[in-house]
């Protein structure tokens, strides 16, 4: 038996058991859902083995030599390639994708663009108190989920953090209290108890109810009578006591808020609110966790930076980086290119149909171990090994903690790991 | 009527689940739904498994209705998928997701399989 991390989302659970005579796994122990499914994907139905092109409309299995000959073709006969995804892939992999775009004068970015970058952009006004999963268990007492259905999306983050007993604590669950902000009642709230709050604001108005809670800061007794945002006068005035009288409070930020009209507003006064309140403790924080979904979307943000000193929206120009104030929907909606390159994602299920067709209308290169709606589009299809099961790599944690991925069995057909297609991409390229 | 669409991840309803384990007819099943509160569901006179139209200004899309009482009034839940991105779309370069203004009626027309919406996004 031996103990491993799951990749199944950005949690990177590092408690699962799994048995495996290094060809099979044959037990897995400890994994949710999402868990037990990314392991599922080895022998999935749609695992792709052999790379593949599009022939008079069909994906037809070809060999390497093949798929690398049409890879180069397209890239010598196209000059403004789009690079998106890898938040599914090691730092590794995401390293080389950058290097892969700089060679190409390429535009990259990664799913974080449209998910918790954009909380990291706004911080680089204001900063942001961050914390870790560790200190989460040992300190928290107060767990704020901000827009975030946690069940769904990270489905140990409450199992992890809500109910376990820190080591300075002597109880748990029965001293920690849970908020939630959604205009929806998601399958999160089936965990609160009577000592939490739930507050179901209305859509769109997080911006105003920030505000309140600002304001009751700095003015006491500057909450509405009539409340605001949806909510009762009492419920936001608990929140805030809760906020102010925590020991160690967290806000879990989720879509949501990332999400709702204004968001950039929204997240900059919620970034102020925390900073406004730990200025007031006396006891101690308040502390924010970005959640995103795939395992290594901090990732792209830490390898980006340290490469580039850009974290997203990364423009390169005869082999340099250059400033663009475009974004990865700029480009698609402003047909900016003329192929792409995806990798380990699927923006027909995420993207709205308009940027599907532009994308759909131009060659898509695609990298990833298993098909979706992109790969019915793509012209190449080329497989590769699953990070954390089939081959090693490094990945960020949702609270931006840098984990290492082990290798647990051999991939099909030995097919490469991100990083070495990438490297034999770039390889191929020089030689030409 | 006039109603409000969120977009949401569920993980019984996931279209990545169905391509690795399912087939074309349960995608569709499990993920062309549109989760409305019975309250709605009776203001538009249907039952769950009808099909209703919802239309936003960036397009439509034909869904079958699952009653939910955990969705308030007013709001349709829908299932991140290829369906759900007929709805949404992009203003002032930011994707337009949650919280979309809608137009919902009844419908007798079926809901387009998953092959159906590729070729809409890339005719042959």
């Amino acid at each position: 038996m031996d103990r491993v991390t799951c990749t199944g989302c950005s949690l990177l659970c590092d408690d699962i058991i799994i048995r495996t005579d290094g060809l099979y796994i044959d037990e897995i122990i400890g994994a949710c859902l999402k868990g037990k499914e990314r392991f599922d994907q080895i022998t999935a139905k749609n695992r792709i083995i052999n790379p593949f092109i599009r022939k008079n409309g069909e994906l037809e299995k070809v060999s390497w030599d093949e798929a690398f000959e049409k890879v180069l073709t397209i890239m010598k006969t196209s000059s403004k390639p789009l690079l998106y995804g890898f938040s599914n892939s090691s730092c590794e992999a995401q390293l080389k994708g950058i290097r892969l775009a700089k060679k190409i004068d390429g535009f990259i970015d990664s799913n974080s663009t449209i998910c918790q970058g954009k909380t990291l952009n706004i911080s680089r006004d204001s900063g942001m108190t961050l914390t870790t999963i560790s200190e989460i268990i040992n300190n928290v007492d107060t767990l704020i989920l901000w827009g975030l259905n946690a069940a769904e999306s990270i489905p140990r983050l409450l199992n992890k953090t809500l109910f376990t007993r820190g080591k300075f604590r002597m109880t748990g669950r029965e001293i920690k209290t849970l908020i939630i902000v959604d205009p929806v009642k998601s399958s999160s709230f089936g965990v609160m108890g009577p000592r939490d709050l739930a507050l179901f604001i209305e859509p769109n108005r997080d911006l105003e109810l920030i505000k309140i809670l600002k304001d009751e800061c700095c003015t006491a007794d500057s909450i509405p009578s009539g409340g605001g945002a949806g909510l009762d006068e009492s419920d936001i005035r608990r929140m805030l006591q809760h906020l102010q009288g925590a020991e160690n409070a967290v806000i879990f930020v989720g879509q949501g808020i990332l999400t709702t009209q204004g968001n950039e507003n929204a997240l900059k006064e919620l970034l102020e609110l925390i900073e406004l309140v730990n200025i007031q403790q006396k006891k101690g924080r308040i502390s924010l966790v970005m959640v995103g979904g795939h395992y290594n979307m901090a990732g792209f943000d830490h390898v980006a930076l340290t490469e580039t000193g850009k974290n997203q929206n990364l423009q390169f120009k005869n082999n340099q980086i250059i400033k663009s104030n475009d974004t990865i929907i700029s480009k698609i909606k402003n047909e900016d290119f003329d192929y792409t390159i995806i990798v380990g994602t699927d923006p027909i299920s995420h993207l709205p149909h308009q940027l599907s067709s532009k994308l759909a209308s131009k060659p898509i290169i695609l990298i990833d171990n298993r098909k979706s709606g992109i790969s019915q589009l793509a012209d190449v299809v080329l497989p590769t090994a699953i990070t954390g099961i089939e081959c090693a790599g490094l990945a960020y944690r949702l609270d931006q903690v840098p984990i290492e991925l082990k290798k647990l069995v051999n991939p099909p057909n030995n097919v490469p790991s991100d990083e070495e297609l990438l490297d034999q991409i770039i390889e191929r390229l020089s030689k030409k | 009527m006039e109603m409000i669409v969120n977009t949401v991840r569920i993980l019984e309803h996931d279209q990545a689940k169905e391509h690795m384990f399912g087939d074309d007819k349960s995608l569709k099943e499990n993920v062309a739904l549109a989760l409305i509160n019975p309250e709605n569901l009776k203001g538009l006179k249907l039952t769950s498994n009808s099909n209703i139209k919802i239309s936003s200004q960036f397009g439509s899309v034909i869904l079958k209705i699952i009653e939910d009482e955990n969705v308030p009034i007013g709001i349709i839940n829908i299932p991140v998928s290829i369906w759900a991105n007929q709805l949404t779309g992009v203003e002032n370069d930011q994707l337009i997701y949650k919280n979309l203004k809608v137009k919902v009626e009844p419908s007798n027309d079926p809901v387009l399989d998953f092959e159906d919406l590729i070729l809409k996004i890339k005719p042959n």
